[in-house]
């Protein structure tokens, strides 16, 4: 397949970068891993006269540390690098997983979380890990800079609230309280090589190894057309006793903040059951982890 | 506009001048006339086009040429020393794991990427390596137990 013609830049900085962005605007698009801007140019849903890579601008794929508090994920940090990274895979656990998931070994080797992000598909893995840990997207273009909650951050299939001359730098989420498990499930009909029919992320937080739940949150792919926090399941399990009963319910619940449609994956009637069985055995995950949660 | 890049593919130096929208599994196959490199579905998705970039595999209809610039790419060439078979070809040969052959040269390097970091591998670590390499022929058992012997040979600890 030939992809079509267009021009090519490698700023060597983020100024060179921004200020490339503020002239060319919507006829450029930003090249990280390439593995959906390629493929859409392949398919010739996208056609950029111009196309920025963005492989030589320092500073954007490094995974940084915040003492205990936090970690920054530069946009450029690759599915693969996240899901082997041993303080993600720890504290930021529902990140690790949705990287570990994503399409396939080759693909995780170039797919960025930024280019995840960006999208805005519905459908995406890591949107979801993002929305339970609370993660604040870093954008910025040459004139501005802001700060944006990931659970503002999505329009609508494709459709994201960034500008055409923004570029995203950083994700930055902090550290969960103790006590605190994260899940992550991907439902398709392979194991690999595929795009979600229902996927979830939770997060618990329990007050203490035996405790009841303090903080829950759980997000859903490929049921609306964003990803969603399912916040009424989430508000109906603060302050109580964890168990698989109760599970059920805020699964239960979960499928009513969603709306999810029939299309060549799946059934609305079958993603609705899913809902249901992949939040609870999410929070199941969750709570397993939260248990056993070590300083 | 074409861009000059000079990149090491299989221990060689190769500089060439290339279009923006040229892919690097191009630039092999049709540049460098090195075939071994298959093209398949040219979305990502197959996995035919398998190729190491600086260590790590990667689909190289997904890699434009431009970005291999200042990078080392090994191919399924660069495998053979001397007319001598890579133990992973071998085992390839041995077990019977080559039918068609298409999707081969894919799966040995995904396999190579896989016992350099994990030299003692679990199944379900090689099943989930080559995960992103499909197989029409095989059922990909015989791969499965090729690349199981080929860690173990090259482990220095084959059982023949």
């Amino acid at each position: 397949m030939l992809l079509p013609k267009f021009d090519y830049h490698e700023p060597t900085t983020l100024e060179e970068a921004l200020k490339m962005l503020s002239e060319l605007g919507g006829n450029a698009k930003i090249l990280a891993g390439g593995t959906d801007l390629l493929v859409r140019m392949k398919q010739k849903i996208d056609m950029p006269s111009h196309v920025i890579s963005i492989a030589r601008v320092p500073g954007l794929d490094a995974i940084v540390p915040r003492d205990s508090h936090g970690v920054t994920v530069g946009s450029a940090v690759t599915a693969a690098a996240l899901s082997r990274n041993e303080l993600i895979m720890d504290r930021f656990t529902p990140l690790a997983l949705a990287a570990s998931r994503l399409g396939a070994p080759m693909i995780r080797n170039r797919a960025t979380i930024g280019g995840n992000l960006v999208n805005g598909r519905p459908a995406a893995d890591l949107p979801p890990a993002c929305m339970v840990l609370n993660a604040s997207l870093k954008l910025k273009s040459a004139g501005t800079e802001r700060d944006v909650p990931v659970v503002d951050f999505f329009r609508g299939p494709g459709e994201t609230m960034m500008e055409p001359n923004e570029l995203l730098i950083s994700i930055n989420m902090d550290t969960p309280p103790p006590w605190t498990g994260g899940a992550y499930i991907k439902l398709g009909a392979r194991k690999t090589l595929e795009i979600s029919m229902v996927n979830v992320a939770a997060l618990l937080t329990l007050q203490s190894a035996d405790g009841p739940i303090t903080e829950a949150r759980i997000a859903l792919g490929a049921v609306a057309p964003t990803p969603v926090r399912a916040y009424a399941a989430e508000d109906f399990l603060i302050g109580q006793k964890p168990s698989e009963q109760l599970f059920q319910k805020a699964g239960e619940i979960g499928v009513g903040m969603c709306s999810p449609i029939t299309d060549h994956r799946g059934t609305m009637e079958y993603r609705c059951m899913m809902i249901e069985v992949l939040t609870k055995r999410a929070l199941m995950a969750a709570l397993e982890r939260a248990r056993n949660w070590q300083p | 506009m074409k861009k000059i890049i000079k990149l090491i593919v299989n221990g060689e130096k190769v500089e060439a001048a290339v279009e923006p929208n040229r892919t690097l599994v191009q630039l092999l196959r049709e540049d460098l006339g090195l075939t071994g490199t298959k093209h398949g579905c040219g979305l990502g998705d197959c996995g035919a086009c398998t190729v190491i970039l600086d260590g790590k595999p990667v689909n190289s209809c997904l890699v434009l040429a431009a970005q291999a610039d200042g990078r080392e790419v090994l191919t399924i060439e660069g495998l053979a020393e001397n007319g001598k078979l890579h133990p992973i070809q071998q085992a390839f040969v041995d077990k019977g794991a080559i039918q068609c052959g298409f999707c081969t040269p894919g799966m040995i390097l995904s396999a190579k990427a896989l016992l350099d970091a994990t030299p003692n591998p679990t199944e379900v670590e090689i099943r989930t390596a080559i995960s992103g390499n499909l197989c029409r022929c095989t059922g990909y058992q015989k791969i499965v137990e090729a690349i199981q012997a080929a860690g173990q040979a090259l482990a220095g600890t084959e059982v023949s």
